[in-house]
This record gives C-alpha cells, structure tokens and sequence, in this order.
C-alpha cells in the first residue's frame, strides 16, 4: 500500500478528524509535525503548494496530496475501507452522510472560529461564536434526539459513519470555547457511544475517562 | 414534622445513563447529576472540594464518582475513598461532597435541595408508566414558559385539531400536567437562574401507544414551543438594544 503521510498539528480539531478516520479504519500511517501555532507554517510558501488556504490537515496518500478534514476522512473510508460502511453508497445513507458533511464543513465551522478565538487568539466577537456554536450543537441534539426515537444511535445510518467522525470533535471540544454538554443530552449519549469504537483516540481538551 | 423546600426535576431519567455524569443548576447553584453502575442517581453540589473543579467534568467508576483534575473518588455517600497521589492514605472522614436528597418519579430525577435529610418534603408522586420525549431549555422564566405552553398547546397525538380543551394543571410544586385529547403531558419545570428554565417532558401512558411516531408528535410540539420562546426573546433583546 502507497504511504500514508498527515501534515498535523496536535491542537487542531480538523487534523484530529483525520487522526480519528485514519485510527478506527486501522491504517498505516505516519505524522508531520507542524508548528501551525505559534509559527503560522501552514502559510509560508511550502506548505501554500500543499494547500493555499494556508491550514491544516493536509494529507499524502502515495500521488495524491489532499486538504480539507472532510474530503480527506471521505477519500480514506472510499480507498481504505472494504467494508464500505464509514462512507455507505447505497440507499439513503449517502446522501445523509453527505448532508452532515456538508453541515460540518459549514455551519459547525463557526465552533472551530469559537475554538481558535478562545484558545489561539483568533480575531472574534467570542459572545456571538458562542451563541451560534451553541445554535448548531442544539440542531445535532435535536437530530439526535429524533435518531434515538427511531432506536439509531448514529447520526446518518445505522452504524457509525464518517459523519459521526467529522461532527464528533465540535461537540466533545465544545468546553474549551464555553460550552458546557449540560443541555446536549442526546450528545452526551452519542458521545458515549463513539468513545467506544475501535480505534478511537482522544486528543487534548478530551479525556481519556468515560 | 416542618419540612422545607421542594422537589426539584433535574432531568429526565432515561438522560442521565447509568455510569454517566452531567452538569446542571438550579436558581444559579452548581449541581452534578450522576448515576452509579447499580442504576441509581445521585444529584450534588457540583464541586470538589480539594481544588472546587466541577465534578460534572469527572467520571463514574462504579458506585465513585471521580474528579477529573486529580481523581479524587467520593462513594454515593459524597465521602471521599480514594486520592490517587496518596493511594496508601486512609482518606480523612471530613473530606465529603454535600449530596441532596435524590428521587425518581414520572420519569424524571428530582433533588430536595433546600431542606436538610430530615426536612425534606414528600416524594412526588410518581405518574406511573411514563413515554420520555425530551428537554428543552430556553431563556425565559417560569411563569412566561407556562404563558407560552398555554398559547401553544399540542395537537394531541393523532388528531389534526389543536385542542381547545388542551389544559394546564399544577399537580405538583414543579410539575404540571397538560391534557391534549387522549393525552397527558407532564412537564417538569427546572428554574435554572432567574431568566432560563428548563422543560422536561414525559408522556403518560404505555411505551406501545407512544414510542418513535407519538415521540416524534410531541418532540415537534416542543420545537414549535421553544421557536416562540426563542422569537419572543429575540424581540426582547431588540427593543432593549433600542432603548
């Protein structure tokens, strides 16, 4: 199998969607380490051929060189799970696999500005990053509540995806901006539930309890 | 016999898993709601008292809950067992958390919070079998939640017609009952702080009548509630701005 390289930064909850995907699909892989804070790395010449929006993750699979958290974790589950389960092709399961994507590339962005601003001093009204993190988080609490009337414990099919991979991190990270889990209580079980995953691994901000 | 207090909802029972914690409060006090592995709730003052991180953070290991910052255990009794930096320390009688009498009824877990062991209020009266739907925490206080569940009352499940005859009534120092046809809504009111509240709903009735679609039914029915709710907040923010 062709190498599989990560461009990471330790921090950055995208990197760790990448981590989490490349962990529970059990793959070969190795790390750079980047000095995203403070150094600002990903925006120097180097890294701006990788990816000139200047962030991180990138990742290296043999010829192919990716950016974007999501798109990465949905080449990995294409090229790297026989199973076809994390990304599901048929039925409705793609497509609802592709709205929570979708979702987490866009509106969830805005926990990640929440995030950089309380952590990394990015610029923010930190008020309004919170109140809209905690607007998205009550939409997912919300799907998740309906989810678990229909007895499903995942957010797009009947088994975990790499949806749940990509939306995991805003949520389990949410204390460092502000937010407590007191009023997610369909996440908090969700929660649980995906702490238990093979291959699952925490990063700093989550613990390793539960 | 005086008793103090009253039975305060802290969440719904089927939210809080056994081996799992949560954060709440109740009028602005810091409170952890946990369940051991045996099933049974606990709800606490949310602190450690070695260096006051919430216990909320922590995590459930059997019948301890477990501090997060330096592990310290507390068995259910809140007294303190275990310090892992002196795992050969017999842990002093004085290190203890203040625990509150806990219950569970219609569904929900209640704490007397206000009253000492021995002054604390009758149980609630338990509703018998109960449908969890979900619950909702909005920026108001608790009489103008009861307003707004009054002006929106839920369509009973089923039925097409809004209710006219939907009906509120207090059964209870924080429980209500709102009839919808057939149906029967308890709704347990948690004051929060002065100016949010959070709302617990059960239905009762039997787990065959109401899992998944009557679930849904009123699921929807709260989301139109806190859309009020939210609007009317909204607008109130707004005209302040203005002033």
């Amino acid at each position: 199998m062709a190498e599989i390289v990560l461009y990471n930064y330790e921090l950055d909850e995208s990197c760790y969607k990448v981590r989490l995907a490349l962990s529970m699909l059990g793959l070969k892989w190795s790390a750079i380490a980047v000095n995203a804070f403070p150094g600002n790395e990903p925006t120097t010449p180097p890294f701006l051929a990788m990816n000139p929006l200047g962030n991180l993750p990138i990742l290296k699979d043999g010829d192919l060189t990716l950016y974007g958290a999501e798109a990465i974790v949905a080449h990995l589950a294409r090229a790297h799970d026989p199973s076809g389960k994390w990304l599901p092709t048929g039925g409705t399961d793609f497509a609802k696999v592709m709205q929570w994507l979708v979702f987490s590339t866009g509106e969830l962005s805005v926990t990640i500005a929440a995030r950089q601003n309380a952590l990394f001093d990015a610029p923010g009204d930190q008020r309004a990053l919170r109140m809209s993190s905690s607007k998205m988080l009550r939409i997912m609490d919300d799907h998740m509540i309906a989810r678990g009337f229909e007895g499903d414990d995942w957010f797009a099919a009947g088994h975990a995806t790499i949806a749940d991979i990509a939306l995991f991190p805003a949520f389990a990270l949410s204390r460092d901006f502000g937010i407590d889990h007191d009023e997610y209580a369909a996440l908090r079980r969700w929660a649980r539930r995906f702490r238990t995953l093979p291959g699952f691994t925490t990063m700093p901000g989550i613990p390793d309890y539960h | 016999m005086m008793t103090t207090g009253v039975w305060h909802p802290i969440a719904l029972s089927v939210s809080i898993e056994p081996g799992s914690s949560a954060g709440t409060h109740v009028g602005g006090r810091e409170l952890v709601v946990w369940r051991d592995n045996s099933g049974v709730a606990h709800v606490w003052e949310d602190r450690c008292p070695h260096r006051g991180m919430k216990l909320s953070f922590g995590f459930v290991r059997g019948d301890h809950i477990a501090c997060l910052y330096h592990g310290w255990q507390y068995d259910t009794a809140g007294q303190c067992r275990y310090i892992p930096a002196h795992p050969d320390l017999k842990v002093p009688r004085s290190i203890t958390v203040a625990t509150y009498r806990t219950a569970e009824a219609s569904g929900m877990i209640w704490a007397a919070i206000e009253s000492a062991e021995s002054a604390a209020p009758a149980l609630p009266e338990d509703a018998g079998e109960v449908v969890p739907i979900r619950s909702v925490y909005v920026d108001v206080g608790a009489d103008a939640l009861l307003a707004a569940i009054e002006a929106t009352p839920p369509r009973p499940f089923g039925g097409t017609e809004r209710s006219v005859a939907a009906k509120l009534q207090r059964v209870g120092a924080k429980l209500h009952s709102l009839a919808a046809g057939a149906d029967t809504l308890l709704l347990g009111l948690q004051s929060l702080s002065d100016n949010r509240t959070a709302l617990h709903v059960v239905v009762a009735g039997p787990a065959s009548s109401y899992v998944d679609k009557g679930q849904a039914h009123f699921l929807a029915w709260t989301a139109e509630l806190r859309h009020r709710l939210d609007a009317q907040s909204a607008g109130s923010n707004h005209i302040t701005e203005a002033a």
